[in-house]
């Protein structure tokens, strides 16, 4: 019977093309639309990963932390350290900007890096480096980094005019290994150093709290909410919560419009198989007189709707694949990927391509096996 | 158009079995009621008929438009249910199979001829006979080789590849009718087969259908044209849902030979 469904599909080929396309159009907006999102929460989730169980402690609204409040911090019963971290754009003239993670110089202290990220190359940062940087695998592929060479950092100063008052170099000592996560794009230097490039001496954009042992992280941040004025405390848990809640969101913002596409490929479906169903009236009645069952002619019309399905969500992938994979190939050579193709929505697009053209195939296939062979005998 | 002269008894009930000796029936059709309604007023498309056809026949069913001739072929061919009555083919009353029973009794035991062929326009003639048997469970080879042997015997052994708007009229109707005999099938219903081409294409199929007949099928032809009914077996005439009259040629068959042999 499938040769049969193969010679209805390729008799009218321009239908089909059509039909095949507007299906490819809608899969390959899921995917495309899905690998943006994929790629989102792929990213932030081992980024969380490698923040361990520390606590994270924001200023209350916008603006930066005093150090000060650090040592306040550490007084909170039930934690055991705590630290800051000062974040700045690697590009003032271009933060924030744009979908993908912005490269930034993340100033730490040498004994808190997070040594689950390995190195490819070089060392570590140690106590006593200056201005000296272990940088992220896309940071290193932008800028072509090797151990040893120099990265220019800059400064702008709030006050002045927009040009940039203030450069520096500082060498790389270690090259991080690719971990698809934001620390990608990171410029790690100590926090000391970058304070005093940066003219923002006791200052930090974080504070990270360490729970001592058998402390509840989610508690403790509510303590040191209460006990230190003008911050805001988020534990690992909370933090998760915050972040897979933006994804959701951004994730259904997108899903949706690309749904909303596929869907309209499926109604195109329908279109199709409700025309080529009643213009093969007479076909359907003479295949019943011949004694055709039910289920070979169910199975001639789904199957033509599956298979329109099929090729066109097969299609959708792949054009969205050689997409994202090109847009990727762009935006990796400005250091960050945009989208995550994974297997997971390369199944979950093939599957809601074949399940639009059965679906939307339904109601023609029982139209179909509804034809009087009555109408065969007879007319014309 | 005056119908043939012979108007027999009218509103015949009971049983035809007017042929001396001969094979068992075929088909039995007993008392055959049809009332369809017409908004309220209920039409009898048919009303009581009744009449055997043995193994072999070749039968044809006049009469004019509206007299129940396309409606008794339907119940024949389990396209449609009776009010009332009841059809047997090979001793079977079909008119008592479950829906789900009549896709299988239509592929065994009818095969039908279309006034239009109603060949697959995408299809070969092989594959138009093919397409029969598919549903059927027979293997590919089995289905080839049978195809071919059909369009071997209308005579279109040479046109296998070709597709419908490749052969003529008569072609077709001759592709139709190697189809309908694919599942060897107990009856051919052939309705109107000469209604859509030309005369002389009409005696080649009407010759074909000769041929099978003396090959032991039993045929029936549902027709408007008396040419091709004089040729048949024998002729049953329909009006207003009744038989006017069932003339059989057969019984003297030599004589009937002769009288066709004098008109040619």
């Amino acid at each position: 019977m499938f040769d049969l469904i193969i010679r209805s599909l390729t008799q009218r080929k321009m239908r089909t093309g059509l039909t095949v396309f507007g299906i490819a159009l809608g899969i390959f907006a899921v995917v495309v639309m899905g690998g943006m999102s994929e790629h989102l929460s792929t990213t932030y989730d081992k980024s969380i990963k490698l923040l361990a169980a520390d606590i994270m402690v924001q200023p209350d609204g916008s603006g930066t932390l005093d150090e000060s409040k650090i040592r306040q911090i550490k007084r909170v019963p039930g934690v055991k350290d705590a630290y800051g971290a000062l974040y700045t754009p690697l590009d003032p003239e271009q933060s924030g900007g744009g979908f993908g993670l912005s490269d930034l110089v993340c100033g730490i202290l040498p004994e808190k890096q997070i040594k689950d990220l390995k190195l490819t190359s070089g060392r570590y940062l140690v106590p006593g480096d200056e201005y000296k940087a272990v940088v992220g695998s896309s940071i290193a592929q932008k800028f072509n980094l090797k151990v040893g060479d120099e990265l220019e950092i800059k400064s702008k100063r709030m006050k002045s005019s927009s040009s940039i008052s203030h450069t520096r170099n500082v060498t790389v000592v270690g090259i991080q290994e690719y971990s698809g996560t934001m620390f990608d794009s990171f410029v790690s230097m100590p926090l000391d150093a970058a304070q005093r490039f940066y003219k923002m001496e006791n200052t930090v954009s974080f504070i990270y709290a360490e729970p001592a042992p058998g402390t509840d992280s989610s508690l403790l941040a509510k303590r040191i909410d209460l006990s230190v004025e003008k911050v805001k405390s988020r534990s690992p848990a909370q933090l998760r919560k915050d972040v897979e809640g933006e994804i959701v969101f951004i994730s259904l913002i997108t899903i949706s419009a690309a749904i909303l596409a596929a869907i309209i490929g499926g109604l195109s479906v329908m279109n199709t198989m409700l025309m080529s169903v009643s213009e093969r009236t007479k076909e359907f009645g003479l295949l019943k007189a011949l004694g055709a069952e039910r289920k070979n002619i169910l199975f001639m019309t789904m199957g033509e709707a599956a298979l329109m399905g099929i090729i066109g969500g097969i299609s959708g992938i792949v054009a969205g694949g050689i997409i994202t994979y090109l847009l990727n190939k762009s935006f990796e050579a400005q250091g960050s990927a945009l989208f995550a193709i994974t297997p997971r929505l390369v199944v979950i697009g093939l599957l809601f391509a074949i399940s639009l053209g059965v679906i939307c195939g339904t109601y023609p296939a029982y139209r179909a096996t509804k034809m009087s062979p009555m109408e065969a005998l007879r007319y014309e | 158009m005056s119908n043939n002269g012979n108007n027999g008894k009218k509103g015949n009930n009971g049983n035809n079995e007017s042929h001396a000796g001969g094979s068992e029936p075929v088909l039995r059709i007993r008392d055959l009621k049809k009332t369809y309604m017409q908004g309220r007023i209920p039409v009898h498309a048919l009303d009581g008929v009744s009449f055997d056809v043995r193994k072999g026949e070749l039968l044809s069913i006049v009469g004019p438009s509206g007299s129940g001739k396309s409606t008794l072929i339907s119940m024949i061919g389990l396209l449609d249910r009776p009010t009332d009555g009841s059809v047997f083919i090979d001793d079977v009353e079909i008119t008592k199979a479950k829906e789900s029973e009549a896709p299988r009794i239509r592929r065994e035991k009818i095969g039908f001829v279309f006034q239009h062929f109603n060949l697959l326009s995408t299809l070969t003639a092989m594959e138009n006979v093919d397409i029969a048997m598919r549903f059927t469970g027979t293997s590919k080879n089995k289905r080839n080789e049978r195809a071919f042997e059909l369009l071997t015997m209308v005579g279109l052994g040479d046109r296998v590849k070709h597709k419908p708007s490749e052969l003529s009229g008569g072609q077709q109707q001759r592709v139709a009718i190697a189809r309908a005999l694919a599942n060897e099938p107990a009856i051919l219903l052939a309705d109107e087969p000469t209604g859509a081409v030309d005369t002389k294409t009409r005696e080649v199929i009407v010759e074909l259908l000769k041929g099978l007949s003396e090959k032991g099928q039993t045929i029936i032809v549902v027709t408007h044209d008396m040419d091709v009914a004089r040729q048949t077996d024998r002729i049953i005439t329909m009006r207003d849902g009744r038989i006017a009259s069932d003339t059989v040629k057969g019984i003297e068959e030599n004589e009937y030979e002769k009288r066709y042999d004098l008109q040619n």
